[in-house]
């Protein structure tokens, strides 16, 4: 069974956000971002991956995120992450320190504002 | 109260367990001995019985594919045997084979298309239903049935033919195979030991594990001084650090040695100039060692020694010498060939001299022996190089040429070099290479497929499994149990038509295929469709299965049987069979229609999975066999083990199966709630059952949401290292324990394979998460293993 997750896409702007909703583990890592990087167009100024509905990210998911945030830096594009105030995600991304890949913010117009 | 089987319903399952036993013989035999004349005799024999048909014949087409050669006959007058007749007389068989399937004449006077041939005409046949043998591409040829009745063939008869027609194939093809390997390993022999070359090979520890007679003789030395730690033993002392040392190295990186030394040569009392060549060998992507050779070069040493000395004398030396010699001047150019250059190639000095570096050499190996030998020219190093040399036979032999530049007077004025034929060390190795190829598979396809002893553990339901084999060779039965993510367990027995390597093979191919399709598909009857699919697609290979998926709170059951007999229900209050969903065999037809039945398993009840092996018995009605099995089977309240060791012990005896047996037997149990204990199969569609099983777990243990997702992704990040170390998909499953000891949750995740260096920043991450998370962590290797342990406080763990 292939762990769920759905990604909505919306323009602010000239930035992208993607709310990832559901769970994401070795067996979508790889389908989660493709999905997540074909939504950039190369006009975009950057993504902002929003994580508020995401219940779980494990390692696979965060080097999904080191690896976007590699691939839209090549391009000139930022990548922004969204993680609320109190969400169980909020510690493992620090030990991960995925912060000095892409700037974490609270809500998606603090990181749609950079 | 035991339900009984309409007559219908028996007279169906009476033929087709009778079909199946007889598929199941002749697959047996075919694999169970080498001589395929007797095998093609049973095969028909049967074929004419089950199909109650006037004649049966097999057909094999001659390399040539235009005729057919009369191999096993039943019914037809003897004369028949051992003839040969033109395929293009024989036009059922030619269509049959065309089309690659199995071809039904009812009745051959309504059928204007279709002719019999003159000797069919000649015995009055009148239907007919032939089936080709093997794959297309390399059909062995045609199975067929022949009476003097019209006829209907229906699905069943077509599909048994066809399982008949496939066994003959992979007896036919075994065959073959078996041949190839004999002739190699025979050929590799007799090269090892008559060749002058000498051989060696190691296994992964560097322990010398075969020499072979050249080397025996040159070493003078026994078969027993020469195995173990032995490397370098017989090496000039002057020569023996140095030849370690490269060994070592070169064994630490696994590249090639190449090393000149001199060895003792125990015939003349002296040592002897030699060149070890020594690669290392890998089956299945795993370092198995080194197989070597060792070159006597001693007169191109001598060579190389008299020039340094003076020019003539080189010459004069270089003519009579048994190598092959050459010089250049400091542009390259060639200044001189020896007679036995010549002599190998059969050009003349006049074609050799100058700039004639191509001449004779393989197309293939020409443009990088350039390179090699441009490069080394400009750097003035010693060259070495190994390419094919077109000799004065017009055969490409492969020779090692080497030259090392010669200065005189402190200049550069030229290389002198010589050429070593080792066609024959070449051909060796490859062939070596290959056996050991061979060998290999063969152990690996066994090892990975042999059967579960391990089921996983299954919260809930207490499984006893059984397996018996019937003799020497390996059968293709087995059984499995899964767990869903909705929660329901799928339960599964199946036997793989046939034996051996080849059954045992397909048993794990069908296992993993049901284990996938399990997972992810609710419907036992699309499972069964998918996995049919898949076979049909793929080998030729035919199973009967039991699939059921069963609900551990409601005793719901939903079931297909594909040619497989019923499950047994040991109730509280009788017994019966769960005699629904019945459907053909997997690997019979496709498209096919698989039917699926649902039925419950009250309380208290044990379910009983088994193989025909534990109910066939020849001469045996099969409903009489099955009211025997409910009778032993009993009252349901035994002990589970107890039960099955009584079923095998006392029904199984009586029966003199000749046939594999395998039993299943399945009981739901209380629900432990103080623990979680789960074994997993090392996959990574595993990771989301695991974590809903520990969420709910944690919760009940009274972890709050933030400890109970950090546990949970600890645990999963644990796991998720045990399914990377897994060989390969579905070979391996891994344990996970958590209990709440004393307000702190220790939890573990246990595999079987080794827990390496992580490679990359994404593995490191892994371990930064499963470190920052717990409050300890230990990782530790024990029995092949690894075993994480990760302990954390809880806040407010629920009270013991």
């Amino acid at each position: 069974m292939t762990a769920p997750a759905e990604i909505a896409v919306e323009r602010h702007g000239g930035t992208l956000v993607a709310h990832v909703t559901g769970e994401v583990d070795m067996t979508n890592a790889g389908h989660v971002r493709d999905q997540l990087l074909d939504s950039v167009p190369n006009d975009a100024l950057g993504l902002v991956i929003d994580l508020n509905e995401c219940r779980y990210l494990d390692s696979a998911g965060i080097e999904v995120i080191f690896d976007l945030a590699r691939r839209l830096r090549r391009r000139r594009q930022e990548l922004r992450i969204v993680v609320p105030p109190g969400s169980p995600l909020t510690r493992v991304l620090e030990l991960t320190e995925v912060g000095t890949a892409a700037p974490i913010h609270q809500t998606v117009d603090a990181a749609v504002a950079g | 109260m035991l339900r009984r089987p309409s007559h219908r319903q028996r007279d169906e399952l009476r033929a087709l367990a009778s079909r199946q036993a007889a598929a199941a013989e002749i697959g047996r035999r075919a694999l169970a001995s080498d001589d395929l004349d007797a095998i093609l005799r049973d095969a028909v024999e049967a074929a004419g019985r089950e199909l109650r048909t006037d004649y049966a014949s097999v057909l094999e087409l001659t390399r040539d594919g235009r005729s057919l050669h009369v191999r096993a006959t039943a019914g037809f007058p003897d004369d028949m045997l051992g003839g040969v007749m033109r395929a293009d007389a024989e036009e059922l068989s030619r269509i049959a084979l065309d089309r690659d399937e199995p071809l039904a004449i009812g009745d051959f006077s309504a059928e204007p298309d279709f002719e019999p041939s003159a000797v069919q005409r000649e015995l009055g046949v009148t239907s007919a239903l032939v089936a080709p043998i093997g794959v297309r591409g390399r059909h062995f040829g045609v199975l067929g049935v022949y009476a003097r009745e019209p006829r209907r063939y229906e699905p069943d008869d077509i599909n048994f033919i066809r399982a008949l027609a496939s066994t003959i194939g992979l007896a036919a093809e075994r065959n073959r195979h078996k041949d190839r390997v004999r002739d190699s390993e025979a050929r590799f022999r007799e090269l090892a030991d008559t060749t002058p070359a000498l051989m060696w090979m190691t296994d992964p520890d560097a322990h010398v594990t075969f020499v072979n007679e050249g080397w025996l003789r040159f070493t003078g030395r026994t078969l027993d001084e020469e195995l173990g730690d032995t490397f370098g033993l017989s090496a000039h002392p002057d020569d023996r650090a140095e030849l370690l040392t490269r060994w070592r190295r070169a064994f630490r990186r696994r590249e090639e040695l190449r090393f000149e030394y001199r060895l003792m040569h125990a015939p003349t009392g002296s040592y002897r100039w030699v060149l070890e060549v020594g690669t290392p060998r890998f089956a299945g992507g795993e370092f198995a060692g080194y197989v070597g050779t060792t070159t006597d070069i001693h007169e191109r040493r001598s060579m190389e020694e008299a020039l340094r000395e003076s020019e003539a004398g080189f010459r004069d030396l270089a003519d009579s010498a048994p190598v092959m010699i050459w010089t250049t001047d400091t542009r390259g150019l060639v200044t001189f060939v020896n007679e036995g250059w010549m002599r190998f190639t059969g050009t003349t000095l006049a074609e050799e001299l100058g700039s004639s570096w191509a001449l004779g050499v393989h197309p293939d190996d020409v443009e990088q022996m350039l390179d090699s030998w441009n490069a080394s020219l400009e750097a003035r190093e010693v060259w070495e190089y190994e390419y094919r040399l077109m000799s004065h036979t017009g055969e490409y032999r492969w020779i090692v040429d080497r030259g090392v530049p010669r200065y005189e007077g402190g200049s550069f004025v030229g290389y002198v070099g010589a050429a070593v034929d080792i066609h024959e060390r070449i051909l060796m190795q490859q062939q070596l290479r290959e056996v050991y190829e061979i060998e290999h598979t063969i152990a690996e396809t066994l090892q990975r497929s042999l059967l579960p002893e391990r089921l996983p553990e299954i919260e809930g339901l207490r499984l006893v499994p059984r397996y018996l084999p019937a003799g020497e060779a390996i059968g293709g039965d087995w059984y499995d149990a899964l767990e869903r993510m909705d929660g329901r367990v799928a339960l599964i027995v199946g036997d793989v038509v046939g034996h051996g390597l080849r059954a045992a093979a397909t048993m794990g191919q069908l296992r993993n295929a049901f284990r996938a399709y399990g997972l992810v598909e609710s419907s036992p009857a699309e499972v069964m469709a998918r996995v049919n699919r898949l076979v049909m697609s793929g080998e030729d290979a035919m199973a009967t299965v039991l699939y059921l998926v069963l609900d551990r709170e409601t005793g719901e059951v939903t079931y297909s049987a594909a040619g497989h007999p019923p499950p047994l229900v040991l109730a509280p209050d009788g017994a019966h069979f769960l005699e629904g969903g019945r459907s053909m065999p997997i690997g019979a037809a496709d498209p096919a229609v698989f039917r699926e039945a649902t039925g419950v398993v009250p309380p208290g009840s044990t379910l009983l999975l088994y193989t025909d092996g534990l109910v066939e018995r020849r001469g045996v009605p099969l409903e009489d066999s099955l009211d025997a099995l409910a009778e032993a089977a009993g009252e349901a309240e035994e002990d589970l083990e107890k039960l099955c060791d009584r079923l095998v012990g006392t029904v199984v005896p009586k029966l003199q199966p000749s046939d594999d047996v395998a039993l299943l037997a399945v009981r739901p149990s209380a629900v432990n709630a103080d623990a979680l204990r789960l074994s997993l199969p090392a996959e990574p569609e595993s990771l989301a059952l695991l974590r809903r099983r520990l969420e709910r777990f944690l919760h009940a243990a009274g972890a709050d949401e933030l400890e109970s997702y950090e546990i949970m992704l600890t645990v999963c990040e644990a796991a998720g290292n045990a399914i990377e170390h897994a060989y390969g998909p579905g070979d391996a499953s891994f344990d996970v324990e958590a209990a709440l000891v004393a307000g702190e949750l220790v939890a573990s995740v246990r595999d079987r394979g080794q827990w390496r260096d992580r490679r990359g920043e994404h593995r490191g991450r892994g371990i930064k998460i499963i470190m920052g998370l717990m409050d300890d962590v230990n990782i530790e290797s024990q029995n092949g293993g690894t075993l994480v342990t990760m302990r954390r406080r809880l806040a407010h763990a629920r009270a013991a």
